[in-house]
């Protein structure tokens, strides 16, 4: 299947670019086609332009040569994969903008006569999420789990009924060892490995 | 109170504008002293950068924020004024969360706790005032994380006793001009008040 994964983080040495590595690498071993973009390498905007607005508002193709690129590759993706360290109890503004940017009316939905959103991208067969957390898991289930929310209802809403989620996390990072952090690098790979 | 008013959309003759002007001026009738942040208007740049990440654990806000930190001290009544985008704040306010919410400014770790001290405890009250395309129905079902990091993540940071607000209109996208200007005169009601 056709794989798009994208990963949201400052430092090119990061424990959450490894992830995005071990992830691909999971992927690339099952056979999938995958398609990585690194938001921060790319250099990508993150914020929403008074031209994107228009462009939205219009249902018209995104100004941005990169956006429309981007869109592109979610429109053919089977498998989407979003690698990001959780800051504030959801992802990083980079791909949260990335979100808002790519994922306009006609890529991730399209609005019916009554102006209401319809699914577009029944052709997503998984979302997968692999993230980093401060907290403990028990605070994170307590107080809350945005980016998770956004990615697994919020997208997953503009998906099919039966396109499936994964959720891999990796809690308390802060106080985590190198023994943990080397298991759940492993623990990407192979649920990567055997997605199909 | 000192009212800080965050506001954060690209358009400035948008409906969310007229929300911010009707938080502004009944704010200001009713007595308090109002500061207004554009974070479009400012050009605010969202994302947090590889230095400040790998400086993160030093306390206090990079000098590019210092003046957004200054305010965020000052502040009584926060009031975070936005459209919300894929169930959450725009890349453009989550970025002023990321850069300007950070060690020594809103929380500390103190040298063996387990938990981040609140530093922001000048902070009573802390109010959204956001719109919604969809219904209040599809925003439940997709969670509203936008509202629990208010309501959740931001009100820890503040005084203990910090009440978190929040007013939505829901169904901008369907919404007739007799709902919008309903909702501005609710806003104004809201927050017209003199505590």
């Amino acid at each position: 299947m056709k794989a798009l994964l994208v990963s949201a983080h400052p430092c090119a040495d990061s424990y959450s670019a490894a992830l995005a590595e071990a992830a691909r690498r999971g992927l690339v071993t099952s056979g999938h086609e995958v398609t990585t973009l690194d938001l921060y390498a790319a250099d990508f905007t993150a914020v929403m332009s008074p031209a994107d607005l228009d462009a939205y508002r219009d249902q018209a193709d995104p100004v941005d040569p990169v956006v429309r690129q981007h869109g592109e590759l979610v429109r053919h993706a089977e498998v989407l994969v979003f690698v990001y360290p959780t800051w504030w109890s959801g992802p990083p503004a980079m791909l949260k903008g990335w979100l808002e940017r790519v994922l306009v009316p006609g890529v991730a939905f399209t609005f019916d006569r009554q102006g209401k959103v319809q699914p577009a991208l029944g052709h997503v067969r998984r979302i997968v999420g692999i993230s980093t957390y401060g907290s403990p898991w028990t605070y994170i289930k307590l107080v809350n789990d945005n980016g998770r929310r956004l990615l697994t209802r919020a997208l997953r809403l503009t998906c099919g009924w039966r396109t499936a989620t994964t959720w891999l996390g990796l809690y308390s990072i802060d106080t985590t060892g190198e023994p943990e952090r080397r298991a759940f690098l492993d623990r990407v790979e192979h649920s990567m490995a055997k997605i199909r | 109170m000192n009212t800080l008013v965050v506001y954060c959309h690209p358009d400035a003759t948008s409906f969310t504008a007229a929300v911010r002007d009707a938080v502004v001026d009944s704010r200001r009738r009713a007595g308090h002293e109002v500061r207004v942040r554009d974070l479009y208007a400012d050009g605010f740049e969202a994302r947090l950068s590889a230095e400040e990440r790998r400086n993160h654990r030093m306390p206090g806000p990079r000098p590019a924020v210092a003046g957004y930190a200054d305010e965020l001290r000052w502040c009584q009544h926060l009031v975070l004024v936005y459209p919300t985008w894929w169930s959450g704040q725009p890349a453009m306010l989550k970025g002023w969360i990321d850069r300007v919410w950070v060690q020594g400014v809103a929380w500390d770790l103190p040298e063996g706790a387990s938990r981040v001290r609140a530093r922001l405890r000048n902070i009573r009250r802390i109010t959204a005032v956001t719109t919604h395309g969809s219904s209040k129905w599809i925003n439940s079902l997709e969670g509203e994380g936008g509202k629990r990091t208010l309501t959740r993540s931001l009100r820890a940071m503040g005084h203990p006793l910090a009440r978190s607000g929040w007013v939505a209109m829901y169904g901008l996208d369907t919404s007739t001009a007799a709902q919008r200007a309903a909702f501005l005169t609710a806003v104004r009601r809201k927050f017209g008040t003199r505590r």
